[in-house]
C-alpha cells in the first residue's frame, strides 16, 4: 500500500451492466476473490472491488464496479459509468431477453461515458450448456457489429474469468500507455481517476477499515 | 446460571433456522436472549389491559433494553409499524383484521384476474409480456383476460405492471436463501405475491430492488399471507420515498446527503476522508440505507436493530 512509486500505478476503472440475474457479481467476486455464491443476491446500487496485475513490470489496479441490473436503478448507476475506461457488458447465454438489452446498455454507456477504451462482450453462464439459448456465433456477430470484445464466461467453473477481465485491461493498458505518449491532456484526466491511491496511507490513522468490518 | 444460559441460546437457534450448507456463509448471530431484559411472551401478554389496550411506553422500554422474543415477533411488529392503535381492544383488533384480510384477498383478486400465477403458489421469472407490451404466448392455455379497457393510462399502468413481474421474481429466488424457510415455492410465492401485489397498488413505486430484503422479514413472521402484506405496507409508508426514481436519481440519495452532513458535524476528519475516496457522496452507505443494514447483519440481528429504529426511519 505504499505509495512510493505512485507515478508508476495505473488505476482504471472499469464497469460491469447487464440485465438482472445475469452473473455480474459473481463474475466480479470469481475474478477478485475467486469466490462464487451460489446464494448471492440483487446487488442493491453499486459496489466496487480493486484488483491488481501486473503488466509490464508495472502494476495496474482495476476499480471494478458492479451495478444493480434494474432499469430502475439506471439513474444512478449511470452516474458511474462517468471516467469509465472499460466495460463489460454481460447477457446470460440461457435468457434470450438478456441479449436482446445489450443494445440498450450500450446506448447508455456511450450516453455517459465517451471514454471507454475497450468493451467487451460477455456471455455468462457457460456451464448451462445445454440449456443454451444464445449460440457463441450469434454473441460473436453482435460484437463484431459494435466493435466490441467478446468471450463466454462461467463464474461457477472459473471458465474465462481471469482471462475476459485481463484481456480488458491489457487493452485499456495498451490503449492508454500509446494515447500518453503523444497527449498531455490525456494523461490528466487519467490521473483524475487516480485520488483514491494517495489516500492509501491515512486509512490506518483514521481507522475507516476498522469502523466498517468489526 | 450456565445452564440457563446455554438453553436461551439453544432456543434461540431454533428460530429463523439456515441451511446446513450455508451456516459458513451467512454473518453469526451476536443477538442474546436477556433474562429480564427481553420482551417475553409473558411479559407481552402482561402487557394488555383486560379489554386489550396496550401499554405501548412500557413494551418500547423492554425492547430498548433486551429486544424481543423472537416467538412473539411478529405480533410486536404489528404495533411497532402502526397496524394497530396500542388504543384499540381485541374485539376492535380482530374486526380490523378481519377487513383487512377481505381487502387484500379483493386485491389479490384483481391481480389475479390479469396474472393468472398471482396466488397459484407458483410465479414468474420470464416475461410475459414484451417491451412494447405485447403479450408473449409461448406457453398456450389460459391467460389473464385482457381488460378490454379504453383507458390508454389504464393499460400503461397494466402492462408497466406486468413488465416488472419477472424482475419480482427473479429477486425473489434470491431472497435469504439461506434460510431454510425460503426452500420451498409455497413461501417465495408468498413474498412474490405480496411484492406483486404491492406493485400494483402502489405504481408510483411499482418494485425497486430492495424492497425484497424489506418484506421478506414480514413474511416469515406473520403466517398469514395477508397480515404480512399490510406489515409490509405500513413499512413501506415509512420507507417509500428511499425507492423513489426519478430520471436523475433515487430517493435514498436524500438520506445519503442527510448522513453526510450529519459526518461533516461530528467527526470532520472521516467526513473528509469519505470525502476523498468517493467524492463526498456517501456511495457506501446506499445499500444500508436502502435496505436497513440486511446485508450488514444476520437475519436474527437485523430484525433486532429494526426493532430499535422502531421499524424503519420514525
Amino acid at each position: 500500500m505504499s505509495s512510493d512509486d505512485e507515478a508508476e500505478e495505473y488505476l482504471f476503472k472499469i464497469v460491469i451492466i447487464g440485465d438482472s440475474a445475469v452473473g455480474k457479481s459473481n463474475l466480479l467476486s470469481r475474478y477478485s476473490r475467486n469466490e462464487f455464491n451460489m446464494h448471492s443476491k440483487a446487488t442493491i446500487g453499486v459496489e466496487f472491488q480493486t484488483q491488481s496485475m501486473e503488466i509490464e513490470g508495472k502494476e495496474v489496479k482495476a476499480q471494478i464496479w458492479d451495478t444493480a441490473g434494474q432499469e430502475r436503478f439506471r439513474a444512478v448507476t449511470s452516474a458511474y459509468y462517468r471516467g469509465a475506461v472499460g466495460a463489460l457488458l454481460v447477457y446470460d447465454i440461457t435468457r434470450r431477453t438478456t441479449f436482446d438489452s445489450i443494445g440498450r446498455w450500450l446506448d447508455e454507456l456511450t450516453t455517459h461515458s465517451d471514454t471507454t477504451a475497450a468493451r467487451m462482450l460477455v456471455g455468462n453462464k457457460k456451464d448451462l450448456d445445454d440449456i443454451r439459448s444464445i449460440s457463441i456465433e450469434e454473441g460473436k456477430s453482435l460484437a463484431e457489429e459494435h466493435g466490441l470484445f467478446f468471450m463466454e464466461t462461467s463464474a461457477k467453473d472459473s471458465t474465462n474469468v481471469k482471462t475476459a477481465f485481463e484481456m480488458v485491461i491489457k487493452e485499456i493498458y495498451s490503449s492508454v500507455s500509446r494515447k500518453v505518449l503523444n497527449s498531455d491532456s490525456y494523461k490528466a484526466q487519467l490521473s483524475l481517476n487516480r485520488v483514491s491511491l494517495v489516500e492509501d496511507e491515512k486509512k490506518q490513522n483514521q481507522g475507516l477499515s476498522s469502523c466498517c468490518s468489526r | 446460571m450456565m445452564f440457563m444460559r446455554r438453553s436461551t441460546q439453544s432456543e434461540l437457534d431454533a428460530f429463523y433456522p439456515v441451511r446446513p450448507e450455508c451456516h459458513d456463509s451467512v454473518p453469526k448471530s451476536r443477538f442474546k436472549l436477556k433474562t429480564g431484559k427481553t420482551l417475553s411472551a409473558r411479559r407481552w401478554r402482561a402487557s394488555f389491559s383486560e379489554e386489550g389496550q396496550l401499554d405501548i411506553a412500557k413494551v418500547l422500554r423492554r425492547i430498548q433494553r433486551g429486544g424481543v422474543h423472537p416467538s412473539i415477533r411478529g405480533a410486536v411488529w404489528e404495533f411497532l409499524l402502526g397496524c394497530y392503535s396500542p388504543n384499540s381492544t381485541f374485539d376492535d383488533r380482530s374486526l380490523i383484521r378481519q377487513r383487512r384480510r377481505e381487502q387484500y384477498d379483493e386485491l389479490k383478486a384483481e391481480c389475479q384476474k390479469m396474472v393468472p400465477v398471482i396466488g397459484s403458489g407458483k410465479f414468474l421469472t420470464t416475461p410475459i409480456v414484451t417491451d412494447d407490451g405485447q403479450p408473449i404466448d409461448d406457453v398456450p392455455g389460459p391467460h389473464g383476460s385482457q381488460q378490454g379497457s379504453s383507458d390508454p393510462a389504464f393499460e400503461k399502468k397494466v402492462i408497466q405492471w406486468k413488465q416488472v413481474l419477472p424482475q419480482i421474481g427473479l429477486d425473489v429466488v434470491r431472497t435469504d436463501q439461506p434460510l431454510m424457510f425460503y426452500q420451498t415455492e409455497t413461501n417465495q410465492a408468498k413474498l412474490w405475491n405480496i411484492l406483486s401485489i404491492y406493485a400494483w397498488v402502489d405504481s408510483d413505486i411499482s418494485y425497486v430492488q430492495g424492497m425484497n430484503d424489506i418484506c421478506s422479514p414480514m413474511v416469515i413472521l406473520l403466517e398469514n399471507e395477508a397480515d404480512a402484506y399490510w406489515c409490509f405496507e405500513r413499512a413501506m409508508r415509512r420507507l417509500r420515498d428511499n425507492f423513489k426514481t426519478t430520471s436523475t436519481s433515487i430517493g435514498v440519495q436524500a438520506r445519503l446527503s442527510t448522513l453526510s452532513t450529519i459526518i461533516k458535524v461530528v467527526d470532520p476528519k472521516l467526513h473528509q476522508h469519505l470525502e476523498e475516496l468517493d467524492g463526498g457522496e456517501y456511495l457506501f452507505a446506499f445499500r444500508m440505507l436502502m435496505v436497513l443494514f440486511r446485508r450488514e447483519f444476520s437475519f436474527m440481528d437485523s430484525l433486532y436493530l429494526w426493532e430499535l429504529m422502531k421499524i424503519g426511519y420514525s
